[in-house]
């Protein structure tokens, strides 16, 4: 419904480069990266606020790379909402059925059954100074989707929310998103929200695209270091080839004070990621399949995190694991005490070279 | 770094004398401005009154000063609005030099104004043209018109600016996703939301106009009846020893220009203080 092809776009020491992405009809698209990745700019370069110095954008199969933003059929909601502060809340949600000729009495209804929709009906004719930062939000929205938009793009729209708000305003927008069918971009520096409403995701850094996929594939199988850090990757590790220990499907690394098999044929140094909820703890050593590794690590912390135990693990590889209640309660396991960790072979991400 | 005592808050009986004290000075100033005036007041006699509520070159003076005053705010306002959406939003080469340019009527000494319109028509290739072809401003009421507008324009166009500024960018951009084109986020969005701070500075643009007195008295001269407006009248009343009548006047004036100030703080009193 919208693809990017080769954007690129350059604002003073700041470069937008070759930006290629496909959002599917009907599809909830996250754009995500940290402040300052050129999320938002990309974003207006989408609704044609700017204007790209390269590439192409096709939007419901139409060249849209010169068009205006009015004629590029977008609902466009931006940071801070940008409500207009002169109009109350029923003239903010039908000014763009205003500016395209539809008929008063339909604009009227079609802006009755969006605020509906969206619960803010009772609050059509107030003031927008008044209104409370998700009821600022439900009128942007309405606002852009009360024009029949073919793609919604969203730039942070609940940053400025409070957590419990964020997450219930979240999962509305993911249920309307699914309601109205309308393919979305939404951006946003938090992974957490993007799990909660997207179907496909991407991961911006200075201004270049580093992967993209399903939230699960940028989580478990992150393509670098980067990835790995923004989607919140624990056990990120670097070790050394042992050259005389590799095998064409698996490679022996020393890595701090230990050595550790990683899957695949790498030289030189390189970086890999351990699952934390794939690492098992015991008290003693069990029987190792080819490929795994099992580390005696001293028990270093223990957190609840309410619906798992958060294992800090010290030693000649320090590493973080998760287990359940359950399992933790069953080792008996106090500060120090030595733990065994087995790393199944499936446990361990490449990275890449370092 | 520490903070100096004078940085922290303020508490106690500290905070008492920090407001008695400044309010002192408020009082001092306001007070001494309404002194002054309340003097004139009683300096006036009810004849000098009668003589400037009935004389018909008062009457002639003070509707020139009115029209052409509104006039001049008229055609500040046509350059203010383009000129201060101009500066507030591009971006280009040699814009700090032009934006000085733009305040430079505020401080020259509003005589030289008067003197480079003259020297100007009088002088000039480009002046004598104009003059030559029905263009007529040196000593015509036009000319009060346009004296008005070179010293009290960039008023209305800072003012005008410090307007549009205020207004965010991604509040025109929504606009412009939502089927305005740039004039139609500019008509429905941006100008609306700038109005406060263009009326602002009209009726400042105005009050300026309508008290100049110098400038006029050399590009325009004081001719009764067509081109003596209200501030030249004070001038030629108190030069022939008229001082009543001169004051009667001038406290019409200060009447009018109160009236303003009250007005622009009713309509647009915030974007004012940013000017």
């Amino acid at each position: 419904m919208i693809r990017a092809e080769n954007v690129s776009f350059r604002i003073g020491d700041f470069h937008l480069r070759d930006i290629t992405l496909d959002v599917k009809p009907g599809e909830y698209f996250v754009l995500m990266g940290p402040p300052g990745s050129g999320k938002t700019i990309f974003l207006e370069c989408l609704c044609g606020l700017k204007r790209v110095d390269s590439g192409r954008i096709i939007i419901d199969r139409r060249d849209a790379t010169r068009l205006e933003p009015r004629a590029r059929a977008i609902g466009y909601v931006p940071q801070d909402y940008a409500l207009f502060p002169h109009y109350d809340v029923e003239h903010n949600i039908n000014f763009g059925l205003k500016r395209t000729a539809v008929p008063a009495d339909t604009a009227r209804r079609k802006t009755k059954e969006v605020a509906d929709l969206l619960g803010i009906g009772h609050l059509l004719k107030r003031s927008v100074g008044g209104l409370s930062g998700g009821e600022r939000q439900r009128v942007a929205l309405a606002r852009a989707v009360v024009v029949e938009p073919k793609v919604l793009l969203l730039d942070e729209p609940v940053s400025a929310l409070d957590e419990p708000t964020r997450r219930m305003v979240c999962s509305e927008l993911r249920a309307l998103q699914r309601k109205l069918g309308v393919s979305t971009v939404h951006i946003t520096h938090n992974c957490e929200e993007a799990f909660s409403v997207a179907d496909r995701g991407a991961v911006l850094h200075q201004g270049g695209l580093q992967q993209t996929g399903t939230l699960t594939e940028l989580f478990r199988k992150p393509c670098n270091e980067f990835v790995a850090r923004f989607m919140s990757c624990e056990n990120i590790c670097e070790g050394e080839v042992v050259a005389d220990a590799r095998k064409p499907d698996r490679t022996t690394l020393k890595v701090a004070r230990t050595q550790f098999v990683v899957p695949g044929c790498f030289e030189g140094k390189v970086k890999f990621i351990v699952r934390p909820e794939n690492i098992r703890l015991s008290r003693s050593r069990a029987d190792l399949a080819e490929g795994d590794t099992a580390l005696e690590l001293r028990l270093a912390r223990a957190t609840d995190c309410g619906v798992y135990v958060r294992v800090e693990l010290d030693g000649a590889m320090p590493l973080v694991s998760t287990v359940s209640h359950a399992a933790f309660g069953e080792l008996r396991a106090e500060v120090g005490d030595t733990l065994v960790a087995t790393i199944r072979r499936g446990a361990v991400h490449v990275l890449g070279q370092a | 770094m520490g903070r100096r005592s004078s940085d922290a808050p303020v508490r106690g009986w500290r905070s008492g004398i920090l407001s008695v004290g400044f309010s002192l000075f408020l009082v001092v100033f306001v007070g001494a401005t309404l002194l002054l005036i309340i003097g004139d007041a009683l300096y006036v006699s009810g004849d000098a009154v009668k003589t400037v509520l009935t004389a018909p070159y008062i009457r002639q003076a003070l509707w020139l000063s009115i029209w052409t005053s509104v006039a001049t705010m008229a055609l500040s306002l046509v350059f203010a609005v383009p000129v201060g959406y101009v500066l507030s939003r591009y971006r280009f080469p040699g814009q700090v030099i032009v934006d000085a340019v733009v305040d430079l009527p505020i401080v020259f000494p509003p005589l030289v104004a008067g003197l480079t319109l003259l020297v100007f028509f009088n002088q000039t290739g480009v002046g004598r043209w104009m003059e030559a072809h029905g263009m007529k401003f040196v000593f015509q009421p036009q000319g009060i018109v346009l004296c008005q507008f070179v010293v009290s324009a960039s008023y209305a166009i800072r003012s005008a600016k410090s307007a549009f500024d205020e207004v965010d960018r991604r509040v025109e951009n929504v606009a412009l996703t939502l089927g305005c084109g740039h004039w139609g986020a500019f008509a429905h969005v941006t100008l609306p939301l700038a109005k406060n701070g263009i009326i602002a500075g009209a009726i400042l643009t105005w009050a300026r106009a309508f008290g100049i007195f110098g400038p006029l008295q050399i590009f325009v001269g004081s001719f009764r009846g067509r081109t003596e407006v209200l501030s030249t009248a004070i001038f030629l009343e108190q030069s022939v020893g008229r001082i009543e009548v001169a004051l009667a006047a001038a406290l019409l004036m200060i009447g009018i220009a109160l009236a303003a100030l009250l007005a622009i703080r009713f309509v647009g009193g915030r974007a004012l203080v940013k000017l």
